[in-house]
């Protein structure tokens, strides 16, 4: 497992950091799976609440008026059709990708198991959704998507006759199946809305909206796809004429083509356990969980910076419980803790300043606390004089290796957030070492999700406790690289080292400094070759998505095939006869049981068989329906057969005879290619054929 | 010696504000007598400014939350004479770490000035609001 997740890690990050140079790390797509999901989401939304409008439930309407949409009005409701379609298909490849790469870089384990276990309703109701709007359109795709979805449902053994029954040939077919399927395709998505709320709880600060450029960028694209390869409807469905391929869209029907190759039963199985597995994963194996973040009230007041800053609404404010004059106090929940010591880097009590009191925070980590940090690096800085660099690690992000010939010390931090500023302000004033490196994760990317956000915005001087500012900004340096990526951080602190040798010795008093620390250059590609590749990628992502959407088709009959359905639902004889009751057996019986026959529960199978040209093409006995074997026995059966004229004989046994039967037809009939023949059975008129 | 001292008009009529001052000036008085007393050294008077360094972070952090919550319409001004303390007093710590000698008479002076200025007109005028909303 482990392997497998550092392989996808490695290639995420190597993707993202090309993509880094390609959009800027602001508007890096793989950064931001979670906030396009939403935005997918939403624009899908919007595009069906305008095709509602005009769309007819109904046989013939749902098509006509699914028709009307996409060629009458083209430049509105057609759009709007292909917004609908196109963007359900990105939300399918946004979701899994984001799966994958949260997976990857290890984001589900432990006390985040929340989000990914409530993330898979999400992905399920996604594919309802997807799978009723293409049946809802009731083009030859929509016929295809009925009848195995319903060959798929009916092997549940919860179904008394099969559904596949309702999709017979069109004069059985019934408008009503339409309505259902719309109140379902209306129901479905805001189940998933609620999934997806869900799925997002356990976050602070919850991101579900990307940047603006990249959602204008993104509508742009849709727009151009929907112009240029609109999304329409395949012929219209016919169930008595069958077609030979359909085109699949990939993203919602890749299982469906195993559910011909595998079986229907198989392919429940094969489900089941892909997701059992997935929602297994977080404990696969389980995170040694580390000592949660521990309220000190002596410290606390309340200030509820902790409550803020913290990623995974692991702190509460709640009245005052020791008796002091402040109204409220920080509470740590230890199942939503996953101990990144971001509560720390927030607290204004955690100043290295603090010698007259011992130095606790009103927040720690039991394994990490304030004091021994401030200790370590004390005695990282006595051994041999003033360092170059002191530098502060993400223990989720690259290693940073040193020498000791490098006057470098690097400590390790749960997360970079954990490191309150003023111990920036005490290395440097103090001048422990001539500048403080901070390697985090990659930008945008933290482990621990807002703790590099707010470290940048702390040493900005825009978030609280900031950085003052004092602390000369040159200083101070970030380098942001992936556990995959040590090179980044080797090069950064290379670099710093470099630009603090030239800069002149520290001014004392309160200089107003810039605000941004300094960073490696990031290498950016010129600016007509990036946004050449930007169309470029755009483009291959588009294409993937339209040509998926509709193509490779798949085949479902032969040239010169036929299709025989065998389908009835029949209750056979009752194993016993009834029998009336005597008048001394009512007597006996209570005042509302005193129906005057008696009839034991309990059918006989049905045995039938279809014979074609004198050769047993199915033979079968069907159980009766129910617990106590008294319902229906039903049928749904589909053979190929090659086209021609053929001799039929088909014939059925209800009653407990063992050989013979009790009805039984005999006909010659002409299948032409492509055509579906469908015999049902009626006990008073025996089998029809048509 | 010269001091602090607490006056009623400083009350802000929040208990937990209240309580706060009156702490943080006894913190500023007891290390002007412990500097005094024992004539202390370089480092006690370091560790001293530490600790109220220390507090008054705490105390802003948790004035500042208040005024949040209450969107009281000064909030940044009043702020920004938060940041104007902790920048004095950064200064100072900088100055004793540095060699310069601790003018207790200066720092009492700056202090006491800085007080009585922010008691008297944001802290007052925030009273004045807290007051009126409730």
């Amino acid at each position: 497992m482990n392997w497998l997740k550092r392989r996808v890690r490695a290639a995420f990050e190597a993707v993202e950091s090309a993509f880094d140079s390609l959009f800027g790390r602001e508007f890096n797509p793989l950064c931001q799976l979670g906030a396009l999901g939403w935005f997918l989401y939403w624009i899908v939304v919007v595009s069906g609440i305008y095709l509602y409008i005009f769309f007819d439930t109904g046989v013939v309407q749902a098509y006509q008026s699914t028709e009307a949409i996409t060629h009458g009005q083209w430049w509105a409701g057609g759009i709007m059709r292909s917004f609908h379609r196109y963007a359900s298909d990105a939300l399918v490849l946004v979701a899994f990708t984001h799966l994958l790469r949260e997976f990857g870089l290890d984001r589900m384990r432990g006390k985040r198991w929340f989000a990914w276990f409530t993330g898979l309703p999400s992905i399920m109701f996604l594919y309802l959704c997807g799978i009723t709007g293409y049946w809802m359109v009731w083009d030859r795709l929509a016929q295809y998507v009925a009848l195995t979805t319903t060959q798929w449902l009916d092997a549940l053994p919860i179904f008394a006759e099969p559904i596949a029954r309702n999709f017979l040939d069109n004069a059985s077919l019934s408008g009503r199946f339409f309505t259902l399927m719309v109140y379902v395709h209306i129901a479905v998505p805001l189940l998933m809305l609620l999934a997806m709320w869900i799925h997002i709880q356990r976050y602070n600060h919850a991101r579900i909206n990307p940047p603006r450029r990249l959602s204008y960028a993104i509508l742009g694209g849709f727009v151009a796809l929907s112009l240029l390869a609109p999304a329409v409807s395949q012929p219209p469905a016919d169930l008595d004429q069958l077609a030979t391929h359909v085109g699949l869209d990939w993203f919602y029907l890749a299982p469906y083509p195993l559910i011909d190759r595998l079986g229907a039963g198989t392919l429940w199985i094969v489900v089941a356990l892909v997701l059992l597995l997935l929602a297994l994963l977080p404990w696969l194996p389980r995170l040694r969980p580390a000592p949660v973040a521990v309220v000190n009230l002596d410290n606390c007041n309340g200030c509820a910076r902790c409550f803020a800053d913290c990623p995974f609404s692991a702190i509460t404010m709640r009245a005052r419980t020791d008796g002091s004059p402040y109204k409220e106090e920080a509470l740590v929940d230890p199942d939503l803790c996953v101990s990144c010591g971001i509560c720390v880097g927030s607290c204004p009590t955690a100043t290295p300043f603090r010698r007259a009191s011992a130095l606790v925070s009103g927040i720690e980590l039991p394994e990490l606390t304030v004091e021994r940090l401030r200790d370590e690096i004390e005695r990282a800085c006595q051994a041999g004089g003033p360092l170059r660099v002191i530098a502060f690690r993400c223990t989720h992000s690259a290693p940073l290796r040193v020498s000791a010939a490098d006057r470098v010390a690097v400590f390790d931090l749960p997360c970079l957030g954990m490191l309150p500023p003023p111990f920036i302000d005490f290395i440097v004033n103090d001048q422990l070492a001539a500048g403080v490196l901070l390697a985090g994760c990659r930008q945008g990317d933290c482990y621990n999700r807002l703790g590099i956000r707010w470290t940048q915005l702390r040493i900005a001087g825009v978030r609280d406790p900031h950085l003052r500012e004092r602390v000369p900004r040159e200083r101070v340096a970030f380098s942001w690289a992936g556990a995959t990526l040590p090179a980044v951080h080797a090069t950064a602190l290379r670099q710093f080292c470099d630009a603090l040798a030239v800069l002149p010795a520290l001014q004392r008093g309160s200089v107003v400094a810039r605000r941004n620390a300094w960073q490696a250059r990031a290498t950016r590609m010129p600016r007509l070759l990036r946004y050449a590749t930007q169309a470029l990628v755009l483009l291959v992502v588009a294409g993937l998505i339209a040509g998926l959407s509709s193509a490779p088709s798949i085949r479902l009959l032969g040239a010169q095939e036929a299709v025989i359905t065998l389908s009835f639902t029949h209750a056979a004889q009752r194993l016993q006869e009834c029998r009336p009751l005597s008048a001394a057996e009512r007597a006996l019986r209570q005042p509302n049981m005193q129906r005057p026959i008696n009839c034991p529960r309990g059918r006989w199978p049905v045995y039938v068989e279809l014979e074609l040209d004198g050769r047993l093409v199915y033979g079968g006995l069907r159980q009766p329906a129910g617990l106590w074997k008294d319902g229906v026995s039903s049928v749904y059966r589909r053979f190929r057969v090659p086209a021609g004229v053929r001799q039929l004989h088909v014939r059925l046994r209800d009653t407990g005879r063992h050989a013979g039967f009790d009805y039984e037809t005999r006909r010659a009939v002409e299948l032409r290619a492509g055509r579906n023949l469908v015999i049902e059975f009626d006990p008073q008129q025996g089998f029809e054929i048509r | 010696m010269n001091s602090i001292e607490w006056r009623p008009e400083f009350s802000t009529g929040i208990a937990e504000v209240d309580h706060e001052h009156r702490a943080l000036i006894d913190l500023i008085n007891a290390t002007l007598a412990s500097c005094a007393d024992v004539a202390a050294g370089r480092r006690e008077i370091q560790a001293a400014l530490g600790e109220i360094n220390a507090r008054t972070n705490a105390h802003f952090a948790l004035e500042e939350r208040l005024m949040e919550q209450l969107q009281y319409d000064q909030r940044h001004e009043h702020k920004r004479d938060h940041e104007r303390l902790l920048e004095v007093i950064r200064d100072i710590m900088d100055s004793v770490d540095h060699g310069a000698d601790f003018n207790q008479a200066l720092f009492v002076a700056d202090l006491s000035s800085w007080f009585s200025e922010h008691f008297r007109t944001h802290d007052a005028r925030f009273h004045l609001r807290v007051s009126f909303s409730n």
